[in-house]
């Protein structure tokens, strides 16, 4: 459902992005597990089409990121970390609904769909109240919404947690879990080793632009003999660190 | 390119903007309540003074002046018809003028009676302080008193020496207006509005730019923005049209604002110069022009704000940035308020901003040069799509968009 085939980045004579393959398939999370600057975000962006590989590409669902980046951007949604990123003036209904009509939807299928997600993440209240009136945690169910407004088929997660606390971070979780219950493809980046372990299928350890080893967590600790995943990245990154 | 997704990026954006209150107080409210407020205390204050200029002029005499018989002359020979000139008693006249309880002191020479009896001249010293617009005023208007007082005094020597009085005027002056109808007429408004203008085009959509793409980066919606489906040339030109028309709401809303104006008072137009406002004689075709070059500067500006915007990391950023643009355009502005519309050369024409401030001024001052007009027509047109070019070839570099 998703592949990653030699994507690299370079800015200048920077490489933040170095030669990446993997995987992703249908209903399936795959954790791009790294520190902070190893290149999870330029990646996520060169998959939702924000950033030109230099070389490389990706097949997202049936389209390449380089020859069909409209198609591409149609099948994705993405959930970006920290602040929602809503807009204040708008209510919680049209953000959400100018992202569907963005995306291509009728109003009729806008409406429905917008009724279904204020069911499904408990919005109804709320849904005509402006976004700069709403609660984080409000606000944080209207930019799921938003997100998969548009029923996308794979969904990116740029370190979705990130500067949330522990209620906003466990909502985050089970909002990926339910877009894998939904067989969506989804690919997560995060630091946190805890969180990967916990959501991932299969992950990623990405470090100065590498990949250095992908695999499900039990593959990854039965390759390198060890129980905590944390040792496994320490071991791998350090290695590249030393190198 | 998309013209739907064009429209649903403007459609969504002119609502976020209409919603805050601050854009909107900033681009109509106060244009539409500044302008004629401006315009009815400026002009107010001009024709409060012209009158207090031209009426209630206090006199008085010097010490040594004080006498019945200088009273008597001042007063019943000398200022006799001018019941706006008036003779006051002061105990010390030259401290009364410095602090402006009369206009001037009056010094007659001390032996006039004498001169004026052996028909010679004598001196009235007329002695005003330069720091007070209104006594220095009073000077040229006592003085063309003491003129028709001399004129009088020689009408009737001359009348008893029997000589005609058409000895005193070998050559009779008489100037002759040979202007267009409505050519100058319209002084004050060609020096006032064509710059509100150019200003208003070049800074009117700083708001709404700022906002839309700087605002956005800094909220965090952009790059959820730009991962929707519209390719970037569709959501830039979606908010390059917000701008544009908000860089046109503040023009709409300053015009609205004139009218409001000549509602309340026709004169505040002029701003109370008495001049009278004379539209008749503007060629459609000129005006058409000279709206066009300053829809074109708008679109221009309406780019250069979007391509500074995007290239700013931050709200604040951005808005250093932009604030230069007013500079950009006040600078000119001021620079060429006094100057007449027949002396401005062709090639101002080809200069942005100058050109739409040249153009309403040739519009105004009922000066048309047609060639001045198309010149900087196409130039604008020139300078719109190479300014449109570089803004979309920016919106198009990750370097720009994902600085940081």
């Amino acid at each position: 459902m998703l592949s990653v085939i030699n994507l690299t980045k370079k800015f200048g004579d920077f490489t933040a992005v170095d030669n990446l393959n993997f995987k992703v398939e249908r209903g399936e999370i795959f954790g791009l597990l790294g520190e902070n600057g190893a290149g999870k975000t330029t990646t996520l962006r060169m998959l939702a089409t924000m950033l030109k590989p230099t070389s490389g590409t990706a097949v997202m669902g049936k389209y390449d990121i380089n020859n069909e980046p409209e198609k591409v951007r149609e099948t994705i949604g993405i959930l970006f970390g920290g602040e929602s990123g809503l807009y204040d003036r708008l209510t919680a209904a049209e953000n959400i609904s100018y992202f569907a009509e963005l995306n291509d939807m009728d109003r009729k299928s806008i409406k429905e769909r917008i009724d279904f997600l204020a069911k499904s993440f408990g919005m109804e209240e709320y849904l005509n109240k402006r976004a700069s009136k709403l609660s984080k945690g409000m606000k944080q169910k209207v930019a799921f919404a938003r997100a998969i407004v548009h029923n996308p088929d794979i969904m990116l997660f740029d370190e979705p947690t990130s500067g949330l606390d522990v209620g906003a971070i466990r909502n985050v979780h089970d909002f990926i879990l339910d877009c894998k219950k939904q067989g969506k493809t989804v690919v997560f980046s995060s630091h946190s080793m805890s969180e990967v372990e916990k959501l991932c299928d299969k992950v990623g350890i990405i470090h100065k632009g590498k990949l250095k080893d992908t695999g499900s967590i039990d593959e990854l600790k039965r390759k390198y003999e060890n129980d905590s995943l944390e040792e496994i990245f320490m071991r791998l990154v350090g290695d590249m660190n030393e190198g | 390119m998309k013209a739907r997704h064009v429209w649903i990026v403007f459609k969504k954006e002119v609502k976020d903007i209409i919603r805050d209150k601050r854009t909107v107080i900033t681009n109509i409210v106060i244009p539409m309540i500044l302008i004629p407020l401006i315009n009815i205390l400026v002009g107010g204050g001009v024709e409060k003074l012209q009158r207090d200029i031209e009426e209630n002029i206090t006199i008085t005499l010097s010490e040594t002046s004080r006498t019945d018989e200088i009273k008597n002359l001042v007063e019943n020979e000398i200022f006799k018809d001018k019941p706006n000139i008036r003779l006051v008693d002061t105990d010390n006249p030259i401290d009364a003028v410095r602090d402006a309880d009369v206009r001037l002191v009056l010094d007659f020479d001390s032996d006039y009676k004498q001169k004026l009896t052996e028909e010679k001249p004598f001196v009235i010293k007329l002695m005003y302080d330069k720091s007070s617009t209104k006594s220095e005023a009073a000077v040229s208007i006592v003085s063309q008193a003491i003129n028709e007082y001399n004129m009088r005094l020689v009408a009737q020597r001359l009348t008893q020496r029997n000589i005609d009085l058409e000895i005193l005027e070998p050559a009779r002056v008489e100037p002759v207006n040979v202007a267009k109808e409505g050519q100058g007429g319209n002084m004050v408004l060609m020096m006032t509005l064509p710059m509100i203008i150019a200003i208003l085009v070049v800074v009117g959509g700083i708001p709404a730019a700022t906002d839309l793409v700087a605002g956005e980066k800094e909220r965090n919606t952009f790059e959820p923005l730009l991962t929707t489906k519209p390719d970037r040339a569709s959501i830039l030109m979606g908010k390059y049209l917000t701008v544009t028309l908000f860089s046109f709401v503040s023009i709409v809303a300053i015009g609205m604002g004139f009218v409001i104006g000549y509602i309340i008072n026709p004169n505040s137009i002029t701003m109370g110069t008495g001049e009278q406002l004379t539209g008749a004689s503007i060629p459609p075709l000129a005006l058409v022009l000279s709206i066009l070059i300053t829809v074109i500067l708008g679109m221009m500006f309406a780019g250069i704000q979007i391509a500074l915007s995007a290239y700013a990391r931050s709200f604040k950023e951005a808005q250093t940035y932009l604030s230069f643009l007013i500079f950009a355009a006040m600078i000119p502005a001021y620079a060429t308020m006094f100057t007449q519309p027949a002396d401005i050369k062709v090639y101002v024409f080809l200069i942005p901003i100058l050109n739409t401030i040249s153009a309403f001024k040739m519009v105004l001052g009922g000066v048309i040069d047609y060639t001045s007009l198309l010149v900087a027509l196409v130039s604008s047109i020139i300078y719109l799509a190479i300014t449109l070019a570089i803004t979309a070839s920016m919106f198009n570099k990750e370097k720009v968009l994902f600085r940081s």
